[in-house]
């Protein structure tokens, strides 16, 4: 996914960082299109569990997923924070997940993010790809893409 | 001249030529004697060599040249129609169509002269008359002949005159005066041809008074002709006068004249009637496309409305233009506008009923007035545009004719195929893509369906198959249906195939339905044909069919009895974007359902409810109705305590029906069709699509369709 993301001439990259659960996550900025309040999820019947519903974007109809059902957290609790994330891919059409709270954007050099090696056997280490130190803290670094083949592969 | 821009217009008119020519030698064949039918083929190849010479398509110029010469033989009665003819006249509309693929792709008609053709042609037309083919032959039976070989032609010969100008004409003559008719060539480079017709108008009604135009004055002025015009004048003055002043004027290439009595005039006339009216509509509609320089959009208008203008046989003037050629995808732009009004629209609606005139400022009484009155104008909005994407379904059924004949000789099986309701419509995204399944229908009714004429005997069937073809409109749906009366479908042999691909296991073959095993059909390379032909029988048919439906929202069902006949019935959804909808509401959740298919709305006391089956119906007017549990099939979270009346809305799909219970209804909206992305796995196909409504929230629709 290197090849994708947005570089900021020496190799540094933006994400946004966000919580899930108790844990810090980071997004390849280039892929957020947008990022909204939380707001009436309309339920779709029969579809995969992980997705919420959809909601209504200017118009738009985006379909919105959970990470927390997908990783096998603990259920969403919509609070005061609560996010949605709409991620666009090209090709793929817009998405949208939720996550607990937006904190801040960051911008890490390579040197900063550490790769991690995959753990086949945890459902929840498919979705990160690397990661990053930002001062004391640790970001696990989302790979948008494995987010979206496994959602499509459905 | 360079000819490139007019290409789209030449390549859209010959296939309006070559489907008109189709239509004509199918109905030929069946009544060779029909003087309209070859006298409206003849015009047509004649408009297609035409055309074709102008854009400068040799090969297809000769083709069609010696297809008219052989009706010219037909036409004068030397020479009668025979199947053989109609084969190879056939083998030429398919070069023709070869010629023109060619053209689309690369401008270029190829490089094929098809000579075996020409010469089949040629052959049949000189065994049919018995000598070599001659042009020149029957001169006075055939002016237009003349006119295609002499660059002069005496074109006034074809003005067909009004009662006021017959009269007039009479009146001269009768006074002593000449009766002179007249065809003005203007060079082709002249730019003001209209000026130079007036300074030759001028100059003759010097001497004498013009009766007659060709094209009409007012379409001389307006400069709507092409190189040439006609004029008949009477007058006391010699034609030598005429010659002279009209050649006087400059950049006149030929003038062309001669005096006539009037009695020539009317005994021809009388002699050809009807037919005559029609060509000089076509004269016309040929004049029109010499215009095409000039004028190229009008040209295309004209000739598009000539045909009809021909039906009428109204006089010979050309028809202005009263159509309007639109890219799709402009349509399809103004759709998705007017889709956005009618969201905001429904947005103000909402405003209006929640906040009761509490709006400051709002004089809650005109509000509601300008709502409703904008409320019309969308309504109408949107049906002005659903109607401009509106098109026929003939323009793809009309081949199919043509398809049957050709597929009756290959299976050497005796069928017809009579069809009905050509003219129902469809949105035009939804017909260019209904010809390729209609296709295989049809195909698989011809080849698997009918019998062999042994059979049809035996069973005491008469010998010639029929194919049904009809369409219709039904609520929002329109149906086709493909019906034939030979086999059926052997559910037997169907059930045993299935059981020998391993589809199922013989145990299970005994408990299915007769809808189930003919579902078998719709697998993937699941084919029954014994042999495998080139019309069918490589399994790749009606699986494709039925995906190809599925894709513009419809869905096709097959009823059959062995012996008697299949039927396939398609339905399509009359509109793609917005429909009329009941809104519902189930556990708090909104839903809408299309109007379309919505038969009644009940409300039942709980022991209304009867089981049969141990599955709920109720019992309405004599029908016994499933019940449909929406909060079960939903999955909603269930209700605490059970009610004692419910609300069930009656869906139907064609005879069935089906009673869908809801908590509540939230009455009747204007809404339009969203996908749901193609993240979202939709497998079941329950929920159709969504809709934004007026609050901003959004609401599933419900494809009651799937329910069945």
């Amino acid at each position: 996914m290197a090849n994708n993301m947005s570089v900021a001439g020496d190799g540094r990259k933006q994400f946004i960082v966000v919580k899930i659960g108790s844990e810090q996550y980071g997004i390849d900025i280039s892929y957020v299109d947008n990022i909204v309040r939380m707001q009436k999820i309309t339920r779709v019947p029969k579809a995969q569990p992980y997705f919420k519903g959809i909601i209504n974007l200017r118009g738009e109809i985006v379909p919105v997923m959970s990470i927390r059902t997908k990783m096998d957290l603990e259920p969403d609790e919509f609070t005061d924070v609560t996010r949605i994330i709409i991620l666009k891919l090209e090709e793929h059409g817009v998405l949208g997940i939720l996550v607990d709270e937006v904190r801040e954007v960051v911008t890490l050099a390579p040197e900063e993010i550490d790769k991690v090696a995959y753990d086949a056997k945890s459902s929840k280490s498919n979705f990160i790809n690397g990661v990053g130190k930002h001062g004391e803290e640790l970001i696990s670094l989302f790979d948008t893409n494995s987010i979206i083949d496994e959602t499509e592969t459905v | 001249m360079d000819v490139s821009q007019y290409l789209e217009i030449f390549i859209d008119e010959t296939n309006e030529h070559l489907q008109n020519l189709s239509d004509c030698i199918m109905s030929l064949e069946k009544e060779p004697e029909n003087m309209d039918t070859i006298n409206e083929i003849f015009r047509a190849a004649h408009s297609l060599k035409g055309m074709a010479g102008t854009m400068g398509f040799k090969r297809m110029q000769r083709l069609t040249h010696d297809m008219e010469n052989v009706f010219q033989e037909v036409r004068s009665g030397n020479m009668s129609v025979t199947s053989g003819l109609v084969d190879v006249l056939f083998q030429c509309l398919d070069a023709i169509e070869a010629y023109l693929e060619n053209i689309k792709e690369s401008s270029d008609e190829g490089t094929d002269d098809n000579e075996a053709i020409i010469q089949e042609l040629n052959d049949i037309l000189a065994a049919g008359t018995g000598n070599v083919p001659e042009e020149k032959k029957a001169p006075v039976e055939k002016p237009k002949e003349k006119q295609e070989d002499g660059k002069h032609s005496k074109k006034y010969l074809d003005i067909e005159f009004s009662e006021k100008e017959k009269e007039e004409l009479k009146d001269a003559e009768s006074k002593g005066l000449n009766i002179y008719g007249f065809t003005v060539y203007i060079q082709e480079e002249c730019l003001l041809k209209a000026a130079r017709a007036f300074l030759v108008f001028k100059a003759v009604e010097d001497y004498g008074n013009i009766v007659a135009y060709n094209p009409s004055s007012q379409d001389i002025e307006d400069e709507k002709f092409g190189c040439d015009f006609s004029f008949y004048l009477v007058s006391e003055t010699e034609l030598e006068k005429f010659l002279e002043v009209s050649k006087a004027v400059s950049e006149i290439a030929e003038v062309v004249g001669e005096k006539i009595e009037y009695s020539q005039l009317t005994a021809a006339e009388e002699k050809k009637e009807a037919a005559e009216a029609k060509e000089a509509v076509e004269i016309a509609k040929k004049e029109e496309k010499n215009e095409k320089p000039a004028a190229s959009s009008e040209a295309a208008g004209a000739a598009k409305s000539a045909p009809a203008a021909a039906k009428k046989s109204s006089p010979g003037k050309p028809v202005t233009s009263r159509t309007v050629r639109v890219d799709i995808e402009k349509l399809d732009a103004l759709m998705n506008q007017v889709s956005e009004l009618i969201i905001a629209k429904n947005s103000l609606v909402s405003i209006g009923s929640t906040s009761d005139g509490g709006v400051v400022g709002v004089n809650s009484q005109a509000f509601h007035e300008q709502i409703e009155y904008l409320e019309r104008i969308t309504t109408g909005l949107h049906e002005s545009v659903m109607k401009v994407r509106m098109v026929p379904i003939e323009s793809v059924v009309q081949k199919f004719p043509r398809m049957i004949r050709d597929l009756s000789k290959k299976l050497n099986k005796k069928m017809e195929l009579y069809m009905t309701g050509e003219d129902t419509e469809l949105d035009r995204t939804v017909v260019d893509q209904i010809g390729d399944p209609l296709q295989h229908l049809l195909r698989n009714s011809a080849d698997h369906g009918l019998e062999n004429a042994e059979i049809r005997k035996k069973r005491g069937k008469p010998e010639t198959g029929s194919i049904h073809l009809n369409a219709f409109q039904e609520g929002n749906n329109v149906i086709i249906e493909v019906s034939d009366d030979g086999n059926g479908i052997d559910t037997e042999t169907v059930k045993n195939k299935a059981i020998e691909r391993g589809l199922i296991t013989p145990e299970q073959g005994e408990t299915l339905s007769q809808k189930e095993i003919i579902d078998f059909l719709f697998m993937p390379s699941f084919s029954m044909a014994k042999k495998i032909s080139d019309i069918s029988g490589r399994g790749v048919g009606l699986d494709v069919v039925k995906s190809n439906i599925e894709a513009l929202g419809g869905d096709v069902e097959v009823k059959s009895v062995l012996g008697e006949g299949s039927k396939f019935i398609v339905r399509l959804p009359l509109t793609l974007a917005i429909i009329q909808a009941l809104m519902v509401e189930v556990r708090g959740e909104k839903y809408a359902i299309s109007l379309g298919s919505i038969e009644t709305i009940e409300e039942i006391m709980a022991e209304e409810i009867k089981y049969v089956q141990t599955k709920e119906v109720i019992h309405i007017r004599g029908m016994v109705i499933p019940l449909i549990r929406l909060d079960q099939l939903l999955d909603c979270e269930p209700e605490e305590k059970e009610r004692d009346s419910f609300t069930v809305i009656v869906v139907r799909k064609g005879d069935k029906s089906a009673g869908l219970i809801v908590d509540e209804l939230n009455g009747q909206q204007e809404i339009v069709i969203k996908s749901l992305g193609k993240y979202i796995n939709n497998s079941s196909k329950i929920i159709s699509g969504a809709t934004v409504l007026g609050d901003g929230e959004v609401a599933l629709i419900l494809d009651v369709n799937t329910l069945f």
